[in-house]
């Protein structure tokens, strides 16, 4: 089925479908789908994709009937599950809680340059069937868990997040991605923050083999502010992990950071990018990944310095450890800089596991297995050692001993 | 190409080929643009086998299905290929200047402060070779050493007629003309170039370049070299000269080929100072060049060095293909972009063999307002056992407007080998410059100083008489654009 037939079959299911304006943007997009002007051999979002299993989906989605939970027994602490990507409203004096609006979706599909080139951004903004918005207000230091859960099989997701931190609030955001059911998920996160704002988050994703989750955030920081991002990845079906940052005014700073954890025939594609548009701004990026069997990845960082942006700080790094002779990384740290005075860099190291380092371990009458097993903990330690929220550690130290159990 | 230079190139062409030839095509003049009848030209010209005219249409015919490849980070306007003379003849004597003053004199200055001697000199600006310096002498003096000793040593026209089952074995065979439509465009209609093969165990003793040989004085705007270096052999090839050109041709897409046979090396060296447009980025040379290498026998070694200061726009990747168990691959590169120069530049590096090692070190410099990107790959095939990969790439930036930009594509399938690549940019060092000045250097002469040390581990890798004129063409490049 085309990209078209699918649209106008499901279109009453689609949020915003009756919006004149928005149906007019979707037109457009089916049109770069149709007409073939999407140059699929050297787009970058397709790498290592089986394209066809995205293009001939079947679309389905259920409206959940249990509306979500929202959960406050702790002070300035909040649990949510969103179901189905949606999630019921809430409000207090603290956040703010509703349903995605028309008028985020023009904010953000209108104004955006990575969605041209972006085949799931696009596929995201054709297909829309959920999404929320939270708003942190000004001034709170707040704490929220999202819990996604998906209620059936084979169900096809297309979820936009909104989350604004107004001025001077912090926000710490632990997502948990953990399905089973064959679903794919489609999500697009646009962050903004405020002045002096902070935001750290946390992905955590551990889906079944045959679960898709493609994952995208665009964030946008203001004067000032932070924004921390930490991407776990465990799962053993496709993630796609794409991650946008700009920093629009001065002295903001964006850390994206991830690990992945690869085996079997699982394919994970990562992407960061970090847009230095103003001056005294930071900027880091750490991707490391493990893999094994017959797995592959690929990893392209960005950092793009504007002529304004002078006194830019900018790292990228991108470690890999390839366990098995079938697996296979790519990865393309790129620097773009028209500003002079800066310090940017990156390393790319791609690589078995040090022989000398095991052979030290096992003088010492160690396995090979233990061996390998202490330096791949060892390689990611100081990623899991930063984690202070002491659940959230437990927690993804399981996940890593379970992975490492496979490892032989 | 300005209308004065079209004029003159008409004027020429028309008296030159008013008479002589015989067949159908024989009295169609050498026209502007690209087609069956240019290529059958050239070919008739060169006076090549029917197998080579084959070859090129061949070539002609991929080049006409085929676009400019546009990863790369340039912009230029769209090249009109049917707006180029594609056979440009040795030009008449009547278009050279006949003594030193009658040439440009900010190109003598440079030459000076080269200190290039004063018969170089004239051969450099173009006065009429043969009156002033005998360089035919000189050249045949190295030949007969290297014939003595079984080394091939001759243009590309030459080899096609003499050397028919070397070129048909060989040529082609590591940039195929269907690879892009660059290499399609200069194996169809390529007219100049060298071709070396150094037979069995040889050592070549002596540095080949382009200057010693007897008709190297128009080197063409479509070049192709090809250079064969059999089992245990060794050869030092050099490659243009440290002095400015002044070239009419808009177009340069030259072709460069390289095997080096079981145990042998190759090390090719390039200083590119092609005419890069005037302060405001008007005219310049368009520099897209295909240059390969393949590392063919086991333990056999590539390693290419180059100094890239000129051209408007550069777009040349020297690369290696590492086939061979135990073979080394190596690239050594400084690019200095100027004014609006812009210059992408870099290798790939395809580990095939067993135990295959590579080493990249990369010095971009970006002035003025020029673009400086580098761009290299490096891939580990799934048989490239215990290969390994060293990359450096560093960029240094000079004022506020000029581009800095690092494009490495790192591909690993194999889980023994080992690939490092590490890159920064940064303006230069504040207190190295403060240090130099307060010993008292100007600030250019600090700035000049600081970028040779920046690019010493490249410029070492030059042969020793090159190594020293580069140095002062690194000081040259920079002039005017700091302070």
């Amino acid at each position: 089925m085309s990209i078209q037939e699918n649209y106008l079959k499901n279109k009453k299911n689609i949020f915003f479908s009756e919006n004149k304006d928005i149906q007019n943007h979707r037109e457009k997009l089916i049109n770069i789908f149709e007409n073939d002007r999407f140059d699929k051999k050297n787009n970058e979002s397709l790498k290592n994709i089986n394209l066809k299993n995205f293009i001939d989906f079947k679309y389905k989605y259920l409206i959940p009937e249990e509306t979500s939970v929202i959960n406050n027994n702790q002070e300035n602490s909040y649990s949510i599950v969103s179901v189905n990507g949606q999630c019921s409203n809430f409000k207090d004096d603290k956040i703010e809680i509703t349903r995605i609006l028309d008028k985020d979706y023009n904010d953000f599909s209108k104004n955006n340059s990575i969605e041209n080139n972006d085949y799931f951004i696009n596929l995201n903004s054709l297909f829309l069937n959920s999404g929320f918005k939270i708003i942190i207000k000004k001034n709170n230091n707040i704490k929220i868990k999202i819990s996604n859960i998906i209620t059936d099989d084979y169900l096809t997701i297309f979820q936009k997040n909104n989350y604004i931190c107004e001025d001077g609030s912090s926000l710490n955001l632990i997502e948990e991605y953990e399905n089973k059911n064959n679903s794919t998920s489609n999500i697009l996160n646009v962050i903004k923050l405020e002045k002096n704002s902070q935001l750290n988050h946390f992905l955590i994703q551990d889906n079944s083999p045959n679960h898709n989750l493609i994952i995208t955030s665009h964030s946008s920081c203001k004067k000032d502010s932070t924004y921390n991002q930490k991407v776990y990845n465990f799962s053993e079906g496709y993630v796609r992990n794409f991650h946008y940052s700009e920093l629009i005014e001065p002295n903001s700073e964006a850390d994206l950071q991830g690990i992945f954890f690869l085996k079997d025939d699982n394919t994970s594609n990562n992407k960061t990018f970090v847009k230095h548009l103003a001056e005294d701004c930071k900027s880091n990026q750490v991707y490391k990944g493990i893999l094994n069997d017959r797995s592959k990845a690929t990893y392209f960082s960005n950092t793009h310095v504007d002529q304004v942006a002078q006194k830019t700080e900018g790292y990228q790094l991108s470690k890999g450890i390839l366990l098995s002779d079938n697996a296979s990384y790519f990865s393309k740290p790129e620097l773009k800089i028209y500003a002079d005075d800066v310090k940017c860099s990156h390393g790319s190291t791609i690589g078995p596991i040090d022989e000398n380092a095991i052979f030290y371990l096992r003088s010492r009458g160690m396995s090979k297995i233990a061996a390998t097993k202490i330096l791949i903990s060892s390689f990611i330690n100081e990623e899991l050692s930063s984690i202070d929220n002491e659940q959230m550690s437990e927690l993804i130290q399981k996940k890593l001993v379970r992975y490492l159990s496979k490892v032989k | 190409m300005n209308s004065e230079t079209l004029n003159t190139l008409n004027s020429y062409s028309k008296n030159k080929y008013k008479y002589g030839f015989v067949t159908e095509i024989d009295n169609e003049k050498p026209k502007k643009g690209l087609n069956e009848e240019t290529i059958k030209f050239i070919s008739l010209k060169k006076n090549e086998p029917d197998w080579m005219l084959d070859w090129r249409l061949k070539a002609y015919s991929k080049w006409k299905k085929m676009k400019e490849p546009k990863w790369a980070n340039l912009s230029f306007p769209e090249i009109d290929y049917q707006d180029i003379y594609y056979y440009s003849a040795p030009k008449g004597f009547e278009k050279k200047p006949k003594d030193l003053s009658e040439v440009d004199p900010k190109l003598i200055e440079t030459y000076n402060k080269l200190g290039i001697p004063l018969e170089e000199q004239k051969v450099l600006a173009g006065v009429a070779v043969d009156v002033v310096f005998d360089s035919v002498s000189v050249a045949t003096t190295y030949k007969g050493e290297l014939e003595k000793l079984g080394i091939i040593f001759c243009s590309i026209g030459e080899a096609i007629q003499k050397h028919p089952d070397l070129i048909k074995k060989y040529l082609g065979s590591i940039i195929p003309p269907g690879d892009h439509s660059f290499s399609a465009l200069n194996s169809a209609v390529f007219t100049d170039g060298s071709f070396v093969y150094i037979p069995e165990g040889v050592k070549c003793p002596m540095e080949l370049s382009t200057y010693f040989r007897i008709n190297a004085e128009n080197t063409g705007q479509f070049e192709r070299t090809l250079i064969i270096a059999d089992k245990g052999s060794y050869v030092s090839y050099l490659e243009g000269c440290t002095a400015p050109k002044r070239d009419d041709n808009q177009l340069h897409a030259a072709n460069v080929e390289l095997i080096a046979l079981e145990d042998a090396e190759i090390k090719y060296s390039t200083v590119q100072n092609w005419y890069p447009g005037d302060e405001d980025g008007k005219g310049g040379i368009y520099n897209f060049v295909t240059k390969r290498g393949l590392c063919a026998g086991r333990n056999s070694k590539i390693s290419w060095t180059q100094v890239e200061t000129g051209s408007a726009i550069t777009w040349k990747y020297p690369s290696c293909i590492l086939k061979g168990d135990n073979s080394i691959g190596e690239f050594y590169s400084v690019a200095i972009t100027n004014n609006f120069q812009q210059a992408d530049t870099g290798t790939k590096m395809t580990h095939i063999g067993k135990n295959t090692k590579s080493k990249i070190i990369s010095k971009g410099i970006s002035l003025g307002k020029s673009q400086n990107t580098y761009r290299g790959e490096v891939s580990f095939l799934r048989k490239a056992h215990k290969a390994r990969n060293y990359t450096q790439c560093d960029s240094l930036l000079v004022g506020n407007q000029c581009g800095a930009h690092t494009v490495p594509y790192i591909d690993s399938k194999n889980n023994t080998a080992v690939i490092e690549h590490e890159a920064s940019t940064s303006k230069i060092n504040e207190d190295q410059l403060y240090y130099c000045r307060q010993r008292g250097l100007s600030h250019e002469e600090a700035v000049s100083l600081i970028v040779n040390g920046f690019c010493k581990q490249v410029l070492q890798e030059l042969p020793m008489e090159f190594a020293v004129e580069a140095q002062k063409l690194v000081s040259i490049s920079l002039e005017g654009s700091v302070g």
